[in-house]
């Protein structure tokens, strides 16, 4: 039986005194076990996103935020996830913000924290409420950068990394996955900070092309997304698009998730919306802004915006159709193509107008 | 006849900001008045640097402003772009000049809380954002410098929660820590330019913005500032008029990040 040597003090100031709860993000053996266990055939694994929901996320797993926030993160799927009614679903990621609205359900319960909120667009007001109101469980804080190296270190494939990072901060005080060492290598004093490798359970990862056996290709940032599909137990691709597997054979760019990590392949145009999607389509800048000014402030406001554009939204479609439908789709693909000068920009202008309570408008650009 | 107007506290901060950066430099880039800071050195001063921002995007074409730090503008036809974990090993192994980082609450040694308000973690007056890359690169990068609004809550004697270490408990003590780098070399705030006392690494005046006084910055301050060597307290460089112009109309032309309503 494996026993964890969790960091005290930490234990102490987040007070967690079952420390069983802390112990399956660090079980590699646990997570090797699993990945062993899959089949290892290169076969099919295209299925609905209800049934891939279904079948691969379990009340109680810990589930990741993916993309980075409101980038290529697979809203549509947690969507999904909230439509289920999945329970007590511990969350992590770099940055981790998306279980926020997750928490008013029951759907999420536990947070291992590294960002909140919505940068300029300001603190998650919701998020400081639940947490007051003991809805959500801190189990652990990071920096970004911290977290990311122990999802590096799993796919790496080591037993955890030392970090120059966290030293001397508060940020130690309130994880009980990191310690603070001494470099091994040196005589002199030289503080360095072991971080575990982390094996969360399950992955959801949004991308612009997979084939049906599970390869992915992934255009922009990767973020931290090609350690999380090595290291979770279990992964599920949402995809823009289904290619012949002879596409991604031919240029291979960009394809850094192989077929053995995945489980489940979803065909889910705009399964990044509300999000960005690099290549495909901009944010709804309006409905980010809703959901911090008008959903953020109360319970019953959130309860509003997300019955609405979560629990009673059918699928994706239904989502854009709210959004705006076919105006908002050409507009959010002419704005990202144009950001990435893929698009003449010459003349073109990225001034919105920005949502305010109240004031609701036609199409959420 | 110059009808300008003269620049607000927000332009004035985000002048100061690009004013730290020196051409071919590169600069590591966190949201809000960093990235104006950025984008304005490289219209002026500094056409030549890099820019890296932490979901990845590096060196970018210019373009308008980014509405996020992961904004395509951010990786706008990039050569490359860098998974979250190797942009701040750029930091680390020592490809990265200079970032700069905001903050809620500073203290005297330049120790920055973004965390939480109050004196309960688990229950706080107020949970902010927490660490996001903020911790990382004031624990590995050579130079960095803090960018906030000042007043007496949030440069406290002590801050609620160190989120990133600055100079620690001064001295020697962030590199007795094991951190990297020089720590914060500058503190720039609406009110003024600060940096700190070689030996006892204290936050110290190195100047003020126009009509600012020593007592009224200090008025703003929950501990004891120390003057400049000398006494005397030099007055801000304000922006020169072209670079006031570029930041209006090319820079942040929608006042995303700059306009204060009614100035």
């Amino acid at each position: 039986m494996i026993k964890y040597s969790y960091n005290q003090e930490a234990l102490k100031n987040l007070k967690i005194e079952d420390t069983s709860i802390l112990d399956r993000l660090i079980d590699f053996n646990d997570a090797r076990k699993s990945h062993l266990k899959k089949d290892h055939s290169q076969r099919d694994k295209r299925m609905s996103l209800k049934e891939a929901i279904a079948e691969f996320v379990k009340d109680g797993d810990i589930c990741t935020d993916t993309g980075f926030a409101y980038v290529r993160t697979p809203h549509q799927a947690y969507f999904e996830i909230m439509r289920q009614q999945k329970k007590g679903l511990h969350f992590i990621g770099s940055p981790n913000t998306n279980h926020s609205y997750m928490i008013n359900y029951g759907v999420c319960a536990y947070s291992h924290n590294s960002y909140l909120g919505a940068e300029m667009r300001g603190t998650d007001r919701n998020y400081n409420r639940q947490l007051k109101a003991g809805k959500v469980k801190i189990l652990s804080e990071w920096s970004h950068g911290s977290m990311a190296q122990g999802f590096k270190a799993a796919q790496l494939g080591m037993p955890g990394i030392f970090s120059k990072q966290l030293l001397g901060s508060d940020i130690i005080r309130y994880n009980p996955y990191v310690k603070v060492m001494q470099n091994p290598m040196r005589d002199d004093p030289d503080p360095v900070v072991f971080i575990p490798a982390l094996y969360p359970d399950t992955t959801i990862i949004h991308v612009q092309a997979a084939d049906r056996c599970g390869n992915a290709r992934i255009y922009g940032p990767a973020v931290n997304d090609a350690a999380l599909a090595a290291a979770a137990r279990k992964v599920i691709i949402t995809a823009e698009e289904i290619v012949p597997e002879s596409e991604l054979r031919n240029d291979n760019k960009g394809v850094v998730i192989p077929f053995m990590y995945v489980d489940a392949v979803v065909e889910l145009p705009f399964g990044a919306c509300p999000g960005n999607m690099p290549g495909y389509y901009y944010w709804s800048r309006q409905w980010w802004e809703k959901i911090f000014r008008f959903a953020g402030p109360s319970d019953e406001n959130m309860k509003l915006f997300m019955d609405e554009w979560a629990i009673n939204c059918k699928d994706q479609f239904e989502f854009v159709d709210k959004l705006g439908g076919a105006k908002w789709i050409s507009m959010a693909r002419r704005l990202t193509k144009a950001c990435e000068y893929d698009n003449e920009d010459a003349e073109f202008d990225f001034s919105y107008q920005p949502y305010l309570p109240g004031k609701d408008p036609g199409i959420y650009y | 006849m110059n009808t300008q107007k003269p620049a607000n506290p927000l332009e004035m901060v985000a002048y100061v900001l690009s004013q730290h950066i020196k051409d071919h430099q590169i600069v590591y880039v966190g949201t809000g008045l960093p990235m104006v800071a950025a984008i304005l050195a490289r219209m002026t001063h500094a056409p030549n640097i890099t820019l890296v921002y932490e979901s990845g995007g590096q060196n970018p074409i210019g373009g308008d402003m980014p509405w996020s730090v992961g904004d395509p503008f951010t990786w706008r036809k990039s050569p490359i772009i860098q998974e979250m974990v190797y942009s701040f090993a750029q930091s680390y192994n020592g490809y990265v000049d200079i970032a700069f980082l905001g903050f809620a609450q500073i203290d005297m040694y330049g120790n920055i809380n973004t965390h939480f308000i109050g004196d309960d973690f688990l229950s706080p007056k107020a949970r902010l954002t927490g660490s996001g890359g903020n911790n990382d690169l004031s624990s590995l990068t050579e130079n960095m410098v803090l960018v906030g609004i000042q007043s007496p809550q949030k440069f406290p004697k002590k801050v609620d929660f160190i989120t990133s270490v600055g100079h620690l408990t001064g001295g020697d003590s962030r590199q007795k820590a094991g951190l990297l780098g020089n720590g914060p070399v500058a503190v720039v705030t609406n009110a003024g330019i600060y940096d700190f006392e070689p030996t006892s690494k204290r936050m110290r005046v190195k100047s003020l913005h126009a009509g600012v006084s020593f007592e009224l910055a200090q008025m703003a301050t929950g501990f004891e500032l120390l003057r400049p060597e000398g006494g005397t307290v030099p007055v801000t460089k304000t922006p020169e008029p072209e670079a006031l112009e570029i930041l209006r109309t090319k820079v942040d032309p929608h006042g995303v990040f700059t306009s204060i309503p009614g100035m």
